[in-house]
């Protein structure tokens, strides 16, 4: 479970030159962009149907924040 | 060292079973390249490889651009092969010349299918991840002087061609992190097996006035495949969202 969100979550930002962690901030990835935000945002709507308003997105800042907030829902 | 040298890279080449799509293809693997061959008709794809330097080692795919889930499964099966793509270049795509009045939902249904959304749908494939090579490559389109100027009973193919013109540029600024390159290629009127039946070609008269058009007369395959190389080689590496017009000078007035 985890491990898939994981990989969603670099497929969607096009990582692939290093691996990711729950504690990483990430936005402080090299990919990160506004571009690669709404390749997120696409993600956790397709795969996991659930959407978040761009404010409630603000206070997300590691991946397990993102882990979190999709499981809580 | 030449800087148009191709040899190590992987170029995808649609169309490539005739005309410019064909001579491109020769020329890539004159230029070292292995090249990936996507057309429709198998039996002239087979053709094109024969003409091929090393033709052992390219691979030929014959599908419809327009089949998306199929051209997904070719792009993973390619690289499977022959390994992560440095470029593509893609120049199948379908002309008329059609007045207003027959220009119906179908027929722009069908242009927007096979010169735009194919293209498009490729590219989108190519550089999903793990399909790109990571050290970055060149992306070229073929547009046309119709996607520029006007002439008349063009607007269906001008449409077309103006929106990969259009939509190159806006691919150049999103790809440009990943050190892909994406431009467009704009030929004039070039003699193929296919146009030179067509009448402004085959009937004398016409073929005079098209040819007036070109300040340096109609052009050849080769005219517009070297243009191709040289966006898809190193020697192009600080050129991206610009059209190359490769017109005869067309253009020029």
């Amino acid at each position: 479970m985890e491990q898939k969100f994981l990989d969603s979550l670099k497929e969607a930002m096009d990582i692939e030159a290093h691996e990711i962690n729950m504690t990483d901030n990430f936005r402080d990835y090299e990919e990160w962009s506004s571009l690669t935000y709404l390749s997120v945002i696409a993600m956790l709507d397709e795969e996991y149907d659930f959407q978040i308003e761009e404010s409630d997105f603000r206070k997300l800042h590691t991946v397990a924040d993102l882990y979190n907030a999709v499981n809580s829902k | 060292m030449n800087p148009f040298d191709l040899s190590g890279k992987v170029i995808c080449i649609t169309g490539a079973s005739s005309g410019i799509g064909r001579q491109c293809a020769i020329s890539c693997s004159q230029f070292g390249a292995t090249v990936v061959l996507l057309a429709r008709n198998e039996e002239r794809l087979a053709e094109t490889l024969s003409l091929m330097e090393h033709s052992q080692k390219h691979i030929a795919f014959s599908v419809d651009l327009t089949d998306y889930e199929k051209v997904s499964q070719v792009v993973k099966d390619a690289v499977a092969k022959v390994g992560r793509m440095n470029g593509i270049l893609h120049s199948a795509g379908i002309s008329t010349t059609l007045p207003l009045k027959l220009v119906t939902p179908d027929k722009l249904e069908v242009f927007f299918q096979s010169n735009v959304f194919s293209a498009y749908n490729l590219t989108r494939e190519i550089c999903k991840m793990g399909n790109f090579s990571k050290d970055g490559g060149s992306i070229v389109f073929f547009s046309s002087v119709m996607g520029k100027t006007g002439a008349s009973g063009k607007s269906l193919y001008s449409m077309t061609k103006g929106a990969l013109l259009a939509g190159a540029r806006s691919l150049a600024c999103e790809l440009a992190p990943k050190k892909i390159r994406v431009n467009t290629v704009s030929p004039g009127v070039v003699i193929t097996p296919i146009n030179c039946n067509l009448p402004h070609i085959s009937d004398l008269e016409r073929r005079k006035i098209t040819e007036q058009q070109h300040l340096l007369g109609l052009g050849e395959t080769t005219d517009i495949a070297n243009a191709c190389i040289y966006l898809l080689s190193d020697a192009a590496k600080w050129v991206t969202g610009i059209d190359l017009c490769v017109d005869g000078g067309y253009t020029a007035r």
